[in-house]
């Protein structure tokens, strides 16, 4: 008699073997890919490719969150000594920094801004044999988002968890938007696409690379990249600091011109080269167990937007929140907001009786944050008496799940959490 | 993962190359797990050919709930599953190819016997679809129950109750062979 558990190994034998053994006949290939191609050319696209643009124009057009785009920074500056050093063609031993930063594996990044000297982003990454991001830890310090105070990021194939100490809040979610930006963008550092790149900024002639490499052996040796002004964004210059032994960077100082003078406004520094981070480094062990823990992986959020536009799916994300709140199912209402605890939202607004929607109005979209706010109106019972809800905001923001395409929920509600 | 989040990205800003990097990347195992859900070289070929075709047309508005390869898997069990009428009536037809019957001059590279895997390919087709699908999408694909259940808009105990029949079944079929 043959155990389930035997039968299991069979079959994945089986399948490892069938594996091995398929294989697409040219044939296949040239039917496939002929065909796939012709309809593709014919699909709708997203907007043009970052391929062929430079970090700069990335950095200061992305749409990322200002949390996203910290991050982004922070990964971009650590790399983008393939893009500088590859870009020039002096006595400088290019090929040996590139060699030697194509096999770091583990870096420590700090990135200051000038004016806040004190209270750095901090980063700790980690690469896999083929140069790409494996782990990502990121510490975003509380004067980039004062009400949520100090927030730790750790990143895990796409997979992000924020921890909010302040508020005792840990947030999971997986955005591949973000993901493929930040990705896209190393690909566009990448040695291997570097020349290409490089070629087409030298054409467009908005990048100008200077190379120092002082007589005086104690000095570092220093690239500086300028970018002209461009699309309302004023000319930008970054100084490469190179580690004369190592030929590894040690840091990287960017300034913007203004007033016919470059200013200096941040710096990143570069920490422990190959130097192995804990693992656990990449996760969240410390969090307490009583925080709340939203996981908008584990459960699907909100609702599905089916055939309704993005105008009607919003109104009706807040028709069925109130809906929950007045019929006092808080595990509903927190499921199309965000995925919030039901004991949390019971906690929130389970003192206040809510009696009927009297309006939903038409959404007017935030093009900043992509929400659409739906104006409400809805009564609730004081003291026996009916009265509209005041707060302290009149519209309730609803936007799409991140990483459930289709879905829609709140992205924040009148008395928030 | 990373790389495929990158391919998906590529893919959806309008790279051919991405497109290629996909289809050379998956297109073996989609094969392998087509003929091992339909035991037809030719309906798998098709399969593959149809998914590929589907997912080009889609373009930016191609969304994963989950990894490109699960993506990709379920689509050709589900593109299976609508060619099977068509699989029937080539197998009537004796054109039923035998890619899924490795190549018995190299047996030597084989993670099984040749005999063996046989018998293990044929009690997986004696398997009602539902429970094939799930037995291969979990033990061929790697999918965890929750992507399949998330893939195919059904319950998480649903895949495993197709899963688990399965299981039982193939024990089933394949003690009595074993006793013949």
């Amino acid at each position: 008699m043959k155990a389930e558990q035997e039968i299991e190994r069979s079959v994945a034998k089986h399948c490892a073997t069938q594996k091995s053994c398929t294989r697409a006949s040219s044939e296949m290939d040239k039917r496939v890919l002929s065909d796939a191609l012709r309809v593709y050319r014919e699909a709708p696209k997203s907007e043009p490719s970052l391929a062929g643009t430079n970090l700069r124009r990335i950095i200061m057009k992305s749409p990322l969150t200002k949390l996203a785009a910290a991050a982004v920074l922070v990964v971009a500056v650590a790399l983008s000594f393939h893009f500088f050093a590859a870009s020039t063609t002096t006595a400088y031993a290019i090929e040996q920094t590139i060699q030697a930063s194509h096999s770091v594996r583990y870096l420590h990044v700090k990135s200051f801004m000038a004016s806040i000297p004190n209270e750095p982003i901090e980063c700790w990454v980690e690469f896999d044999l083929s140069g790409q991001i494996k782990n990502m830890r990121i510490i975003k310090p509380a004067w980039m988002d004062p009400a949520d105070g100090e927030t730790v990021i750790v990143w895990k194939d796409g997979e992000m968890e924020f921890w909010i100490k302040k508020k005792n809040f840990l947030f999971i979610q997986e955005d591949q938007e973000i993901a493929a930006q930040v990705l896209g963008m190393m690909e566009m550092l990448d040695p291997k696409h570097a020349a290409a790149n490089i070629q087409q900024a030298q054409e467009e002639g908005d990048t100008q690379v200077e190379i120092d490499e002082p007589k005086n052996k104690a000095e570092p040796i220093t690239i500086t990249v300028t970018y002209q002004a461009e699309d309302g964004t004023p000319a930008q210059r970054a100084i490469l600091f190179v580690d004369r032994a190592t030929k590894l960077l040690d840091s990287i100082e960017a300034y913007q011109l203004r007033g016919g003078k470059y200013i200096h406004f941040s710096t990143a520094e570069f920490y422990d080269y190959d130097k192995p981070i804990d693992p656990k480094m990449f996760t969240l062990d410390d969090v307490p167990s009583d925080a709340m823990r939203v996981d908008q992986i584990a459960q699907e959020i909100g609702l599905p937007q089916g055939d309704l536009t993005d105008n009607e799916i919003a109104v009706e994300v807040v028709r069925q929140f109130f809906e929950a709140l007045i019929a006092q199912d808080y595990a509903e209402a927190g499921r199309l907001f965000g995925g919030v605890p039901a004991e949390r939202m019971q906690k929130r607004y389970g003192h206040i009786r809510f009696v009927r929607i009297v309006s939903l109005g038409e959404p007017v979209l935030n093009p900043a944050t992509a929400e659409l706010k739906v104006p409400y109106v809805v009564e609730i019972e004081e003291n026996g008496v009916i009265t509209k809800w005041k707060t302290k905001y009149s519209y309730v923001p609803v936007r799409q799940v991140h990483g459930q395409a289709g879905r829609w929920a709140t992205t924040g509600a009148p008395l928030g959490i | 993962m990373l790389e495929d989040r990158l391919l998906i990205w590529k893919f959806k800003h309008g790279s051919e190359d991405a497109l290629r990097c996909m289809y050379e990347k998956y297109k073996n195992d989609l094969l392998a797990l087509a003929v091992s859900l339909s035991n037809d070289a030719i309906l798998s070929e098709d399969a593959v050919h149809d998914v590929f075709v589907s997912v080009a047309k889609m373009g930016a508005r191609l969304e994963l709930r989950g990894s490109l390869k699960s993506y990709l898997l379920t689509c050709i069990s589900n593109r299976i599953r609508s060619l099977k009428g068509t699989a029937k009536r080539r197998e009537n037809e004796h054109e039923k190819a035998d890619i899924s019957r490795p190549d018995s001059r190299r047996p030597d590279e084989l993670a099984m016997s040749v005999e063996e895997l046989h018998r293990v390919g044929d009690a997986l087709m004696q398997l009602p679809y539902e429970q094939r699908e799930a037995v291969l999408l979990r033990l061929h694909g790697g999918l965890t129950f929750r992507e399949i259940a998330s893939m195919q808009d059904i319950s998480t105990g649903a895949v495993q109750a197709r899963y688990r029949y399965g299981l039982r079944k193939l024990r089933s079929i394949l003690n009595s062979k074993v006793q013949e």
